[in-house]
């Protein structure tokens, strides 16, 4: 019935109308290649006012895609740039992503003609795949073979599935040596038994798996790699499982960096990871600011976080996020302290806290989550301990068990929708507050003699300052440049020609004035590639 | 007929030619102690050679010597030049890259070139030495030297070719906005006087407070509070410059600026804590092609760069922040070498960074030794002491040298130029060739002196023997086997802050031929206290082997069957030995 020539386009089309069903009828995350589609889709049907890049290929050969959202210049407005999947383990965060972009292009497109959004919806593909193998385990770093425990043997000692149920959990031993007990409220889980309330260890606990390599850890050098999220400067943990041999050693962490260092629009960065500064801003602390090797967040920038984070909140409707920091070596912390951009993290989703009838949720959050799991019906949430055999314990009694991989760390997929639309009206809030300086009372006086006198207020008219406080000590972000450009016959007789400005807070102004000797026309500019510009003629008296 | 003839002629010629322009008739030399006397490969070192140069020599000197060198490209600088290296040692007896491995890299700061020609004197010196010299035979028999002459062939062009200070670019090639304005490079020096150096403006002005030093016109003399001052007054402008960009300013965005060796990944800060850094811990190709090379080499267990310049042998930590990264066990090691160094180079003092000279991060020396346990060296060659071979500060002895012993070739006589800023001034001054680059005459001895410090702390590099196998007989047809590992240097095989990481493998001593029953680490003789290693006793995993010192390892075997015993140690090199 076909021709050759006609079938590859008919194909082409089942495809399409296959992805597109699939992703109507979406009932669990995407995964890689699916993801992939989505983001081509995505781009493909909004060509106009969309961009897609590879910004490396991974060492396990995974593309990673940057997706820029803009109309028209894209460099020449202030821009945010939204990273996720930084850590293998967060699903959400990719899928979140995607969902941001879809809703912008779709629902509020309007916004592209002021800000540039830069979107890196997963930045750990060979870690997310994880979640889609038939063995679940938590295993968040690249393809890159490392010798995690440092012992000069490379993935001598993995894990293993010994119950078969296709989940890494945990494994506990009978031991009077152990340190752990079973919870009261909850036995199935496990927690340190505390001398001082006469408590006395039983078990050991692990995880599960073999002592391959006999060295009395478990599972402790496996396909480890090298994970996105702690292989960043800031806080470093030389020489930990995960982190590489140096900072920045890794093609995906490098080259969005490069990627990064090249967009002088860019004035906020938004990580969707496990770092929340979102729910509950970061704290100032004045000797850790004071420190040549700063540690805390600047004041003025604690300030600024403290009136997003409200913002956020009241956006999103979320509530008793758990306290979640920067493990050192992550890429939002370096956003902040080493890149000096505005930096906003959130996990987007963490378990609610469970009441119980006399209003109190459990303290532990094992338990507070198994509540919750129970109270949404999800099963599979734990995996009930089972006795099994193990060679490295004999004679012990040995189970396995415990909360399922990556359950406590994601929604349940239904959830996911709803959670991106908040995100996106939060950042679509963020887009309006963009610093962006703008001429004001601009006015020109006759001096008499030839000599003209201008004045201006040059004026940030968005919420946000032009610069962060950390911004204005960077070299990676430009300062205002106010400039007033003279023909030949003009001449400064006060005023410079050009001033760099380090910054502009939110809705607040800068004067300047000139007197000029000359006639005809200058031409005023001020701004950088962040802030937005202005520009005016102004005609001499 | 008469073709061929001259075919054959030219032929002849073309395989004279070499041998002409090498080594000169034995009979018309005699040896000066200490220097090759009739080298395969000729060199001058009382010149300096541009990028291209040094990569000319390296080539001489591996073409020369097949069996002592091999010459590869670690990397390309940002503006696509090769960095050239030579792993030198002698490839006819082992593994080269199993040997204990130096590093030696030059110019890492554009403007501080010596390092090049000591690389390349370095590397001269070991092959035209070889079988001559029996320290250099053994040398290149037990060690490998990784010589990178140049590790910013880019800049030292730049320094070279166009109108800089003897100062100037101290940082690599790739434009940078040092203003802030949006603008990259877009305000460099400008060469008034072309000569070719960056040198001094100054300016007669009736409030200046300088006067010309009436007895040499080349000096300018800072006028005092009581003065009373009848000459002419000036006022110096800075350096040679015009406001390229309009922004009333001058010379305030050149080239760069960032500073190489800000750039490297142990406890790296950004630019707004370390001034200088780049984008992030090896975010310049050039200093990354160094990492991947070491990362790659885990042999190498000693390093040295070379800097200028103040007369200095100096080791880290760079940062006050990172005292305690370098303790006690590993500082011993340091003084020795240090302290033997300041007795080579006279005039040099041996020093720590960040007390002695200022607190740094991102350097390259705390790289080495933080993240990969290498002690390394930085030297900081040439200093006023060269001048007249004593010590103190004189500011007129740069005058006097130059005049004395220079012939005035290093200064720019004061002439008048039109500024389109500051109208009729004066440019003039010294070169951009003195002052921290070390005078031709003077530079073979700087090279060879430098050098010979490396040899000093290469030759400590460990190396490793099996002093002892003894044997003793029990009951039940087993054998008591002992052997005595013995490291006759000064460096262990791992530095303490190696230990303290797990950075380089355990070394392995293990047996073969025999029927291992047990292995164990003899930790006290003549008390008999062992450690027993359960798994795999037959690869004894020994987590160091420390300097001018032994490690005993014990087996249980079956049999009576020979063996053969090998020590695998990434930095103490591969070492076996069969039982009697």
């Amino acid at each position: 019935m076909f021709h050759k020539k006609q079938a590859l386009p008919f194909f082409l089309g089942m495809i399409f109308c296959f992805s597109t069903l699939q992703i109507s009828a979406q009932s669990d995350y995407s995964n890689y290649s699916k993801l992939t589609q989505k983001i081509k889709n995505l781009q493909r049907t909004n060509s106009s006012s969309s961009k897609l890049e590879e910004l490396t290929t991974t060492v396990g050969g995974h593309k990673i895609w940057a997706l820029t959202l803009s109309k028209g210049d894209a460099k020449n407005k202030p821009a945010i740039a939204i990273v996720s999947g930084v850590d293998g383990s967060h699903i959400l965060g990719p899928e979140m992503a995607v969902n941001i972009a879809e809703n912008i292009l779709k629902n509020h497109a309007d916004v592209l003609e002021k800000t540039t959004f830069y979107i890196f919806p997963n930045m750990s593909p060979n870690a997310t795949e994880n979640y889609f193998s038939k063995l679940k385990h938590y295993q968040n770093g690249n393809a890159k073979k490392t010798d995690d425990d440092r012992d000069g043997e490379t993935n001598e000692d993995p894990f293993e599935d010994l119950n078969n149920d296709g989940l890494i959990t945990m494994m506990r031993v009978e031991d009077v040596t152990g340190d752990y007990i079973k919870l009261k409220e909850d036995n199935r889980i496990l927690v340190k038994a505390d001398k001082n309330k006469g408590q006395t260890g039983k078990y050991k606990i692990f995880s599960e798996g073999k002592d391959n390599d006999k060295d009395g850890k478990f599972n402790e050098d496996g396909k480890g790699g090298i994970q996105f999220n702690k292989n960043f400067s800031y806080a470093y943990n030389y020489f930990k499982p995960g982190v590489g041999e140096h900072p920045v050693s890794e093609k995906e962490n490098r080259d969005l960096l490069s990627f990064l260092y090249e967009q002088w629009n860019i004035f906020a960065i938004i990580t969707l990871g496990p770092e929340n500064n979102l729910s509950s801003p970061l704290k100032y602390n004045a000797s850790g600011a004071r420190k040549r090797v700063v540690t805390s967040v600047l004041k003025q920038d604690a300030a600024l976080n403290k009136f997003l984070s409200g913002k956020y909140n009241k956006i999103t409707g979320t509530k008793d996020a758990p306290v979640s920091k920067g493990k050192g070596g992550d890429f939002f912390q370096w956003s902040y302290f080493h890149f000096g951009k505005l930096a906003l993290s959130t996990p987007g989703w963490w378990v609610p806290k469970v009441k119980d009838s006399a209003k109190k949720s459990a303290k532990n959050k094992f338990v507070n989550y198994l509540n919750w799991a129970k109270k949404e019906n999800i099963s599979n949430a734990f995996v009930d301990w089972k006795q099994v055999s193990h060679p490295d314990f004999p004679g012990q009694k040995v189970e396995i068990g415990g909360i399922a991989p990556y359950k406590m760390i994601n929604p349940p997929f239904k959830m996911v929708t709803d959670i991106s639309k908040k995100h996106t009206d939060f950042i679509l809030e963020l887009a309006k507050m963009q610093p962006n300086i703008t001429l004001q009372n601009l006015s020109t006086e006759s001096v008499g003699n030839g000599l003209t006198r201008i004045s201006v207020d040059v004026h940030n008219s968005g919420i946000l300052p032009t610069h962060t406080q950390m911004g204005s000590r960077s070299r990676w972000l430009r300062k205002i440049k106010v400039e007033l450009k003279l023909n030949k016959n003009q001449q400064i007789i006060s005023g410079q020609e050009i001033t760099l400005v380090n910054n502009i807070d939110g809705d607040s102004s800068q004067k300047f004035s000139w007197l000029i000797k000359g006639k005809g026309n200058v031409q005023l500019e001020a701004g950088t590639s962040h802030t937005g510009s202005d520009s005016a003629t102004i005609k001499l008296k | 007929m008469k073709i061929n003839r001259n075919i054959l002629k030219s032929l002849l010629l073309v395989f004279l030619f070499p041998l002409a322009i090498g080594a000169q008739n034995s009979s018309e030399i005699f040896r000066a102690a200490g220097s090759p006397h009739n080298p395969k490969v000729q060199i001058s070192f009382n010149r300096y050679y541009t990028s291209e140069g040094l990569a000319a020599l390296s080539k001489k000197i591996a073409d020369a010597h097949p069996n002592l060198v091999r010459r590869q490209s670690i990397g390309k600088s940002a503006k696509g030049k090769d960095i050239w290296m030579l792993a030198v040692t002698n490839y006819k007896k082992g593994q080269a890259d199993r040997k204990p491995g130096f590093y030696v890299d030059g110019n890492i700061h554009s403007n501080e070139i010596q390092g090049g020609e000591i690389g390349i004197y370095t590397a001269w010196y070991l092959t035209e030495n070889f079988n001559d010299n029996e320290y250099i035979t053994n040398m290149l028999n037990d060690r490998v030297f990784y010589i990178v002459p140049t590790i910013n062939p880019d800049a030292r062009n730049d320094f070279m070719k166009e109108p800089n200070t003897g100062s100037s670019p101290r940082s690599g090639m790739i434009a940078l906005d040092d203003d802030r304005d949006g603008k990259f490079d877009e305000d460099g020096y400008d060469d008034i006087n072309g000569d070719g150096s960056i040198t001094m403006m100054r300016r007669k002005s009736d409030h200046g407070n300088m006067i010309i030093d009436p007895q040499d016109p080349r000096k300018m003399i800072r006028i005092g509070p009581d003065d009373v001052v009848t000459a002419q007054r000036y006022e110096y402008l800075g350096n040679e410059g015009i406001d390229n960009d309009g922004d009333g300013r001058i010379n305030e965005d050149t080239h760069g600026y960032y500073d190489p060796n800000r750039d490297w990944g142990w406890k790296w800060q950004p630019d707004y804590i370390q001034r200088g850094a780049y984008k992030h811990p090896f975010s310049l190709p050039e200093t990354r092609a160094v990492a991947d090379f070491v990362l790659a080499h885990p042999n190498i267990a000693g390093a040295q760069s070379f800097h200028n310049s103040g007369g200095m042998i100096l080791r880290g930590p760079g940062a006050q922040e990172d005292l305690a990264t370098y303790n006690r066990a590993d500082i011993r090691i340091y003084d020795a070498i240090g302290m033997k160094g300041q007795k080579m180079l006279p005039g040099y003092r041996y020093l720590t960074v960040y007390k002695d000279l200022y607190s740094v991060f991102g350097g390259e020396l705390d790289w080495f030794y933080g993240s990969r346990g290498v002690y390394t060296f930085t030297n900081e060659i040439f200093s006023q002491f060269a001048y007249y071979k004593k010590n103190g500060r004189d500011r007129n002895q740069l005058y006097d040298f130059d005049k004395e012993l220079l012939m005035n070739d290093a200064f720019t006589p004061w002439k008048e130029f039109n500024h389109p800023t500051y109208g009729k001034i004066e440019v003039g001054g010294f070169k951009k060739n003195i002052g921290r680059a070390t005078p031709g005459f003077m530079l073979e001895e700087e090279a060879h002196r430098n050098m010979a410090f490396t040899f000093y702390h290469a030759y400590h590099m460990p190396n490793l023997s099996i002093a002892d196998i003894s044997e003793k007989k029990m009951s039940g047809g087993l054998k008591e086997v002992t052997v005595t590992i013995k490291n006759d240097r000064l460096m262990p095989t791992h530095a303490s802050q190696d230990l303290k990481y797990n950075i380089t493998r355990p070394d392995y001593v293990s047996i073969s031929g025999v029927n291992v029953v047990a292995g164990m680490m003899v930790t006290n003789a003549d008390f008999n206290v062992t450690q027993e290693q359960k798994i795999n006793p037959a690869k004894m995993r020994v987590r160091n082997i420390p300097g001018n010192s032994v490690v005993k390892i014990r087996w249980i075997v079956k049999g009576n069957s020979k063996f053969t015993i090998k020590v695998d140690s990434a930095k103490g090199g591969v070492v076996t030995k069969k039982s009697n």
